[in-house]
């Protein structure tokens, strides 16, 4: 009995320093001097964008790196936009998302036509939940 | 004694007159705050890095170049030979023709647009229904509303024109036998002479390059309304917001409450109907007939309707915006005059009840206005009414 509790307070434990080493890690791959994160009890976001930095009117794409915490799966589905909620509305254009595997993104087609504070969005579809997460940009 | 009398008059005289040129010069300066200054700096410089026509292998070349002047000019394009680019795009005009409607073989819905620095332009068009020059020269190429040509007139004006011919050779050799190629090397030719014309440095582009050099006296000699006009542009007008960077547009569309009724009963959809034109085209930066457009057939991929489109017209370029009256998608706006106070007093009912929440009437004073206009005034190049047809060399094949 002793040893099954140990047993599984050890798998516990391994679990949870697996979800700390990859919250840790999460990203690394990314520029760090573009890389930004976004964290929730549930996920963590980071992205860079490319090419960087993000400039008034020029197309560009963001790396995506989700890595779940807490026990959260990977999403199912991601998808990313951006808006400026002063000025009452999004983006000229689509994004798209491509799933590329271990919790990868690459999304292509962003583009912020107005200077001033825009919010880049990124829906995280996981474990039946939607979830959404922001980040603001300022442009000049 | 009466020596050093007059070297202190002369000392005193030198000080007034350095005072008062400093009075002078302050009292034409205005200080504006760093955010001002540095809004103000995003407008420039100016001219930009040169740009090609997307998409078109022929642009920049100067035997296309040549060959789109003469397509452009000569009424032979057309079929009764009655109409030319030029028609509707008149260099004396500023490459527009003064008109509030186009007038073709009819009179058309909308305004022609100034050619000036369209080669910057993201998307063409009051609708942005085309995504490259070229695709956009065959729009009135084509349409039997203007132009109305097609391949078969354009074989015929060749076969008799032993100077086109040549310049044709010159840019594609040997005359294609496919209508549609054909066609398109005449948009390319168009696209490349098109994407030659950009206009030069104005009034505001030398105060900007001052105020970036910290070069007072410079700065001074741009003239204090159309300081205290931009300063309205980029501060209370907030009009920088989408008439940004050195072309004075964000290259995107926007409703400004001015109506979009071509007659009663039949509405102008404006951006919503250029996007779907331009997925129904053939000749985009996505199709086969566009050489290695590369990223910039980013825009064109990842466009798509949205219903806040309705209504939504190009942002124009404010550059010579003085030379390009009247104004709006329709012209129904006579003067810049009137234009400025179309914002002044814009009426919020007008504006599509789910769009973006950015303009509101300026209430401007009569002197704010003038303002205003002086420094839009100051964005125009003297010489953008007053291009001369350079003549071309001899064609030798």
């Amino acid at each position: 009995m002793k040893a099954l509790v140990a047993g599984l307070f050890g798998l516990l434990l391994s679990a949870l320093s697996t979800h700390a080493t990859q919250a840790a890690d999460c990203g690394q791959q990314l520029d760090a001097r573009q890389r930004r994160e976004i964290r929730t009890p549930r996920h963590l976001l980071v992205f860079a964008p490319s090419p960087a930095p993000l400039a008034l009117g020029r197309h560009f794409g963001l790396d995506i790196v989700v890595c779940p915490r807490a026990g959260a799966s990977l999403p199912l589905a991601l998808k990313v936009d951006a808006d400026m909620p002063a000025h009452r509305h999004g983006m000229n254009y689509r994004a798209t998302v491509q799933t590329l595997g271990e919790g990868r993104y690459r999304a292509e087609g962003l583009f912020l036509h107005m200077p001033g504070r825009w919010r880049l969005l990124f829906d995280l579809s996981a474990d039946g939940r939607l979830e959404r997460l922001s980040h603001e940009v300022d442009l000049e | 004694m009466s020596f050093v009398c007059t070297r202190r008059r002369i000392a005193g005289l030198v000080l007034s007159m350095l005072a008062l040129l400093t009075a002078a010069v302050s009292a034409q300066k205005i200080e504006f705050s760093a955010a001002e200054r540095s809004r103000i700096l995003t407008h420039g410089p100016w001219p930009p890095a040169p740009a090609l026509d997307p998409g078109n292998a022929w642009a920049g070349r100067a035997e296309a170049i040549a060959l789109g002047q003469r397509l452009f000019f000569d009424t032979r394009l057309s079929p009764d030979a009655r109409l030319a680019c030029a028609s509707c795009h008149q260099p004396a005009l500023a490459f527009a023709d003064g008109r509030a409607r186009s007038l073709g073989r009819v009179e058309l819905e909308r305004n022609a647009p100034s050619l000036w620095n369209a080669v910057h332009e993201r998307w063409l068009g009051w609708d942005g229904a085309a995504d490259s020059l070229w695709s956009q020269a065959l729009r009135p190429l084509l349409e039997p509303r203007e132009l109305g040509s097609n391949a078969a007139q354009l074989r015929r004006w060749l076969a008799q024109d032993r100077d086109l011919a040549c310049r044709w050779a010159a840019s594609f050799g040997t005359l294609a036998d496919d209508d549609k190629v054909l066609l398109v090397q005449a948009a390319k030719a168009l696209g490349a002479f098109v994407g030659s014309l950009q206009s030069a440095a104005t009034p505001f582009d030398h105060f900007r390059d001052a105020l970036a050099a910290d070069d007072g006296p410079a700065q001074a000699r741009y003239p204090a309304s159309a300081q205290r006009g931009l300063r309205l542009f980029v501060g209370r007008g907030r009009c920088h917001l989408c008439h940004s960077g050195p072309r004075f547009s964000n290259g995107e569309f926007a409703d400004i409450g001015a109506g979009f009724f071509v007659r009663p009963g039949q509405v102008d959809p404006g951006r919503h109907g250029g996007i779907q034109d331009l997925h129904r085209s053939e000749f985009t930066l996505l199709s086969h007939w566009a050489d290695a457009p590369g990223e910039t057939a980013l825009k064109t991929r990842h466009v798509s309707p949205q219903h806040r489109n309705f209504g939504e017209f190009k942002v124009p370029s404010l550059r010579n915006v003085a030379l390009t009256a009247p104004y709006l998608h329709d012209g129904r706006v006579p003067t810049l005059a009137a234009m400025v106070r179309h914002y002044s007093e814009l009426d919020l009912d007008r504006l599509h009840a789910d769009g973006e929440r950015i303009l509101e009437p300026l209430r401007l004073s009569g002197d704010e206005q003038a303002d205003l206009q002086a420094f839009l005034r100051s964005l125009g190049d003297a010489g953008a009414r007053r291009w001369q047809r350079p003549v071309l060399p001899t064609c030798r094949r």
